[in-house]
């Protein structure tokens, strides 16, 4: 029968640790960890996209809710993460349903639907009202006009969006560890336990790892689903300055009494 | 936080006890103390510290934090001055590959020496003992550690454990025990939750936990021997004690003469079971016993 | 769980605050002061690396680089690796990274600031025959000012979560009732130090929302 976890010396080394195969297998090796840690993630970013892209879509077609989302995506972004986690754990306990996922998952939905909606809103929004006329006197329905028109033109920054907030779940994931949880964050946990930096500083390479390739995961993604028009479009017209790396900001509009910078709203 | 508030009690309590109490404390270094992070050591740290508050001794209790690997490499450091350990816990950290033994003397007898070298004396031990426990659920069928060698149990422990020959070293390699599954789990009352919610089948524990009795838990006997001594003895910088001298050395040993293995349930029945503070707790044990 | 040990581990036990004010005040100004040190600390780095860049251009780059590989460090991962060190439980294991965090918010919108600044009022200004120096303090601020309230904005509300985060290797402020609460699986610590955290955030978002008014009546005269 393997053995989940061993003892790890505290002279073990990275090399060492990453090469025993060991480390790799069992129930807390480092490829059930990462599955942990990617069931979740993925878990957090398909619940967060679902709820934020249609309704932030749809609202923004309608110009509705403008200052109601611009004071929810306000608030949200407030929320600390960590504590709302922390909070939700006992209620989950009294309930029976243990430590997690449901503490950590709502918390991580929390922090990543203000993000979504607010990218997918002010890109539906800021579509050039040109195209959308033309579809209209086209005799394109309104949802056809959204759905054809306004997406496609509004891809490029709602991926910009899903990537930046899938990037930042997976950064964030391992506060999960010391609530009771685990997934890739208990090397963290243990390493900080057993004062072990090989575990800590292995722990966090393996995070870094998984961050970087979500983020080319996203990229890769978005490349392939992109509709072709909108690819041609880029490829012919010079993207405007903060299209394509930056989050949206709402930052100089009335409703919208929001952050500059958006794109570092808040990565953990 | 807790610092602040010990600063602030020992700000309000010199005053006036240090007038009325013993005067003639030489000047000296104020007395940094810490609790490890887990309920029994913070109460036995508030116990100290309090105690030699009272007897007019300058005195910091640090905020709890870390286990015996900051507590002893901040009483290297200087950070702490005075720290309270669990001694075969002492020897697992210091000396980690002298023979365990059973018998406290023994064990001071290493650990003195080990401390010697980084500039530190132990001081007498308590008869309070909490030793190290296997824990299983009181359902399963054995009764000694060596009764569950073939039974594919999930343990569940510490991180410290897994490195340590008088712990999960000693399971697999004294008693041959091949576990199904093992689980990191922080120290405390999480492996009470773990074992009792069925995720493990076994924990190792301390035996004053008191939710051992509360879950309806039982403790294995140790019957290869491998768990340590565990009576608690402080260990003071020896700068402390040049410059108090014997009467802060007494001072303490009469106390640590006092405390017995039931106190310990006792305080711990208090901090985890209803759930008040270890400084509170230490206070109105010190009252009891008319130390302070 | 056994029913004796739930009926007296409330979610939240309301004498606990009483009981135990001084500690939950004392987590308070810990984390208040963790919160405006880091913020202040990063605000003074971000602003001589803002000056550097604006001074040449070309730094701009590493600078901005620099401090976006700092923010995408986990958070747990850097107060765990900086525990392993020397540093050890001194407030420097928290400090350092807390600091670290803000300098990308408050590098790019003090620049964005600097940079909102229209060439021709620089122009104007030199005409009218300012000194460099009175030109940045009597045109150039101003007009980066809100962009500096914002940076700290969301810098201050990001740290506080983060402080929290930081009771992880016990100097957390609010964050050490939090991991008391699950070292002791006793439910009252936890709860008011994450309620609280989150007030915090929420309490300190909206005081800046007000100073940012507050400071830029114009940006609101404008546009009515």
């Amino acid at each position: 029968m393997m053995l989940a976890q061993r003892a790890i010396p505290r002279d073990t080394t990275l090399g060492e640790w990453f090469t025993d195969p060991q480390s790799w297998t069992g129930s807390a090796g480092i490829l059930a960890s990462l599955g942990d840690t990617v069931v979740l993630c993925l878990a957090v970013i398909l619940t967060s996209s679902l709820l934020a892209v249609p309704t932030a879509a749809y609202l923004a077609h309608h110009r509705l809710a403008q200052v109601t989302s611009a004071w929810l995506v306000n608030i949200g972004r407030a929320l600390p993460t960590f504590a709302v986690a922390a909070l939700l754990v006992p209620v989950s306990l009294r309930g029976g349903y243990g430590f997690e996922p449901w503490p950590i998952f709502i918390a991580l939905v929390l922090l990543t639907v203000p993000p979504m909606f607010l990218s997918t809103y002010v890109a539906v929004r800021e579509v050039d009202p040109a195209a959308v006329d033309a579809a209209r006197a086209m005799g394109f329905t309104e949802r056809a006009v959204l759905r054809s028109v306004e997406l496609p033109l509004a891809s490029t920054v709602i991926f910009t969006g899903l990537r930046v907030a899938g990037v930042q779940v997976v950064a964030t994931e391992p506060i999960r560890a010391f609530l009771g949880g685990d997934g890739l964050g208990r090397y963290i946990r243990d390493g900080i336990g057993q004062n072990n930096a090989t575990l800590t500083i292995g722990g966090t390479i393996l995070i870094a790892a998984l961050a970087g390739i979500t983020g080319l995961v996203f990229s890769a993604t978005e490349r392939l689903i992109k509709p072709y028009g909108v690819r041609r479009l880029r490829a012919h017209r010079k993207p405007r300055s903060g299209d394509a790396d930056e989050e949206p900001d709402l930052g100089d509009t009335d409703e919208f009494a929001s952050h500059h910078g958006a794109a570092v709203g808040r990565m953990r | 936080m807790l610092a602040i508030t010990a600063l602030l009690l020992a700000a309000c309590g010199n005053g006036e006890e240090a007038a009325d109490q013993d005067l003639d404390i030489p000047d000296g270094p104020t007395i940094e103390i810490r609790g490890q992070d887990f309920s029994e050591a913070i109460t036995l740290a508030e116990v100290y510290g309090q105690y030699l508050d009272a007897l007019g001794y300058d005195v910091d209790i640090h905020s709890p934090a870390g286990f015996r690997d900051e507590a002893v490499s901040d009483l290297e450091a200087g950070t702490l001055n005075m720290i309270v350990d669990y001694i075969g816990g002492s020897q697992a950290q210091l000396a980690p590959d002298a023979e365990p033994s059973s018998d406290p003397d023994e064990v001071m007898e290493i650990i003195s020496e080990a401390y010697a070298d980084i500039g530190a004396t132990v001081l007498d031990y308590t008869p309070a003992i909490d030793g190290d426990a296997f824990v299983v659920r009181g359902d399963l069928d054995a009764e000694t550690i060596s009764d569950v060698a073939d039974m594919d149990l999930v343990l569940g422990a510490s991180a410290q454990c897994f490195e340590r020959p008088q712990c999960y070293i000693g399971f697999t390699d004294v008693y041959g025990i091949e576990f199904a599954d093992t689980q990191t789990i922080e120290f405390g009352p999480l492996l009470g939750e773990a074992l009792d919610a069925g995720e493990v089948d076994a924990v190792v524990w301390n035996d004053t936990a008191p939710q051992i009795e509360e879950f309806g838990f039982k403790v294995l006997e140790d019957d290869e021997g491998i768990f340590p001594a565990q009576n608690i003895a402080p260990i003071l910088d020896d700068s402390l004690i040049e410059a108090y001298g014997d009467d802060l050395v007494n001072a303490i040993n009469e106390l640590s003469a006092m405390i017995t293995t039931d106190d310990l349930l006792d305080w711990n029945f208090e901090t985890d079971i209803e759930f008040r503070e270890s400084d509170d707790v230490a206070t109105e044990w010190l009252e009891e016993q008319g130390l302070i | 769980m056994s029913m004796l040990l739930a009926a007296r581990n409330p979610i939240l036990r309301w004498s606990y605050f009483l009981e135990q004010w001084d500690r939950i005040q004392g987590a308070i100004f810990q984390h208040l002061q963790l919160t405006l040190m880091s913020v202040l600390l990063g605000f003074i780095i971000s602003a001589g690396l803002a000056a550097i860049g604006l001074r040449y251009r070309w730094s701009i780059g590493p600078i901005t680089l620099f401090a976006a590989f700092v923010y995408t460090i986990p958070s747990v991962a850097f107060f765990g690796v900086l525990r392993t060190t020397p540093l050890g439980l001194s407030v420097y294991t928290v400090l350092i990274p807390l600091t670290g965090f803000t300098l990308l918010i408050l590098v790019t919108n003090i620049l964005d600031g600097f940079r909102a600044v229209p060439a021709s009022v620089k122009e104007a200004a030199d005409a009218m025959g300012m000194t460099p120096m009175r030109r940045l303090f009597t045109v150039e601020v101003p007009v980066a000012v809100p962009y500096m309230i914002n940076g700290l904005r969301i810098a201050t509300v990001t740290i506080v979560g983060l402080v929290a985060v930081a009771g992880i290797v016990g100097y957390g402020g609010l964050g050490n009732l939090i991991m008391e609460g699950i070292r002791r699986q006793f439910w009252s610590p936890l709860t008011i130090g994450a309620s609280l955290s989150i007030l915090l955030a929420i309490l300190l978002d909206l005081l800046y929302f007000l100073l940012g008014r507050w400071l830029t009546p114009w940006a609101r005269t404008a546009r009515s």
